[in-house]
C-alpha cells in the first residue's frame, strides 16, 4: 500500500517512513489538524477524526509540557492492548508538521523513534520555503481541509508545486 | 550513575574488541542500558538488534526450535551478538578480530544473573 499525500514533497519521506518503521496507520497534519498526507486509512472520515483528534492532543500535551517542564512535550507515545500510538512534532520550513502514527507487535516504539527522527530530517530537506506567514486557521480552512481529503482519496488533483504560507499549507 | 546492570555490561565490555554492550527491552526497542564507545549510536543499534533478536525468536519458535540461545550476526566490520532472557536483550557489538567465543560466555554468564 501506498501513502497518499496532499502535497508532492511529503510523499518520498513519508513513504520510506512507513515501509522502514512497519507501521500500520500514518498520517503528516499541520497542527490546526489539516492533513498533508496519510497512509492505512480506506475512508476521509477517519482520517477527518484522526486528524482533529491528533491536533488536539498535541496541542494539548504542549501546552500541558509548559505547564509542567517550561517546555512542549516533543513526543507522545500511548500503548494500548494491541496497537501503540506515537505523536510527535516535525519542524520544517514550512512550520511545525505533526506525526500521528499507529503500530502493532510489528514494530516498536524504538523503532519508531530512530525511523521518525530520518522522517523529520528529509521532511526539513525537502520542504519547499515559505514566502509568506498568515494565520493557522483562515478563512477558507474547511475548504483547504475538505480538498486536502479530496487530493488524499483520489477525488482531486494535486495543486502545482510552489510556495505557501508557513502556518497554512495550501493543498 | 551505577545502576543494578552497570556490572553486568561492564562483565561484557571488558573483553577484548568488544565495542559496546547495551540491555534494551525485546518489545519495545528501548535502551535500559548502555555502554558504547563514542560514535555507536546506542539507541539506533538497540532498537534494530532488539527487532531483530525478536524476530529470530519468533522464527525459531515458529519453526519448532525452541528458544533463541545465542544468535550472532557476523558482519563486513565487526560482530553483533544477542541474548535473551524475560523481555530483555543483552547485545554486544565487536570488532571483526574479537574473540566471539569469550563474548559469548560472558554474555551467557550476564544473562544469569539479569
Amino acid at each position: 500500500m501506498r501513502a497518499r499525500v496532499a502535497e508532492a514533497w511529503v510523499e518520498a519521506p513519508l513513504q520510506r517512513f512507513v515501509d522502514d518503521a512497519r507501521v500500520q496507520f500514518a498520517l503528516l497534519l499541520h497542527p490546526s489538524g489539516q492533513v498533508l498526507g496519510q497512509f492505512g486509512f480506506t475512508r476521509a472520515v477517519d482520517v477527518m477524526a484522526a486528524c482533529a483528534l491528533g491536533a488536539a492532543i498535541h496541542a494539548s500535551a504542549g501546552e500541558l509540557g509548559k505547564e509542567l517542564d517550561g517546555h512542549p512535550f516533543r513526543e507522545l507515545y500511548h500503548a494500548g492492548r494491541d496497537r501503540q500510538v506515537f505523536i510527535a512534532e516535525a519542524p520544517t520550513a514550512r512550520g511545525a508538521l505533526v506525526l500521528l502514527t499507529a503500530f502493532d507487535a510489528e514494530s516498536s516504539l524504538g523503532l519508531v523513534q530512530v525511523y521518525f527522527r530520518e522522517l523529520r530530517d528529509a521532511l526539513q530537506q525537502a520542504a519547499p520555503p515559505a514566502v509568506e506567514s498568515g494565520p493557522a486557521l483562515d478563512g477558507n480552512f474547511e475548504s483547504d481541509l475538505n480538498r486536502s481529503l479530496a487530493v488524499l482519496f483520489g477525488r482531486a488533483q494535486q495543486p502545482a508545486a510552489g510556495p505557501a504560507k508557513s502556518s497554512s499549507p495550501s493543498a | 550513575m551505577s545502576t543494578p546492570y552497570t556490572d553486568v555490561l561492564s562483565a561484557v565490555t571488558r573483553q577484548r574488541g568488544v565495542l559496546g554492550c547495551l540491555l534494551v527491552s525485546e518489545a519495545d526497542g528501548i535502551i535500559v542500558e548502555a555502554n558504547v564507545q563514542v560514535g555507536i549510536e546506542a539507541g539506533v543499534a538497540g532498537a534494530l538488534v532488539a527487532s531483530l533478536y525478536r524476530r529470530a525468536r519468533l522464527g525459531t519458535d515458529a519453526a519448532g526450535l525452541a528458544t533463541v540461545g545465542f544468535l550472532q550476526l557476523e558482519a563486513e566490520q565487526g560482530h553483533v551478538c544477542a541474548v535473551g532472557r524475560d523481555g530483555l536483550v543483552l547485545a554486544t557489538l565487536a570488532e571483526p578480530k574479537a574473540h566471539i567465543g569469550l563474548i559469548r560466555s560472558a554474555m551467557l554468564r550476564a544473562l544469569e544473573v539479569l
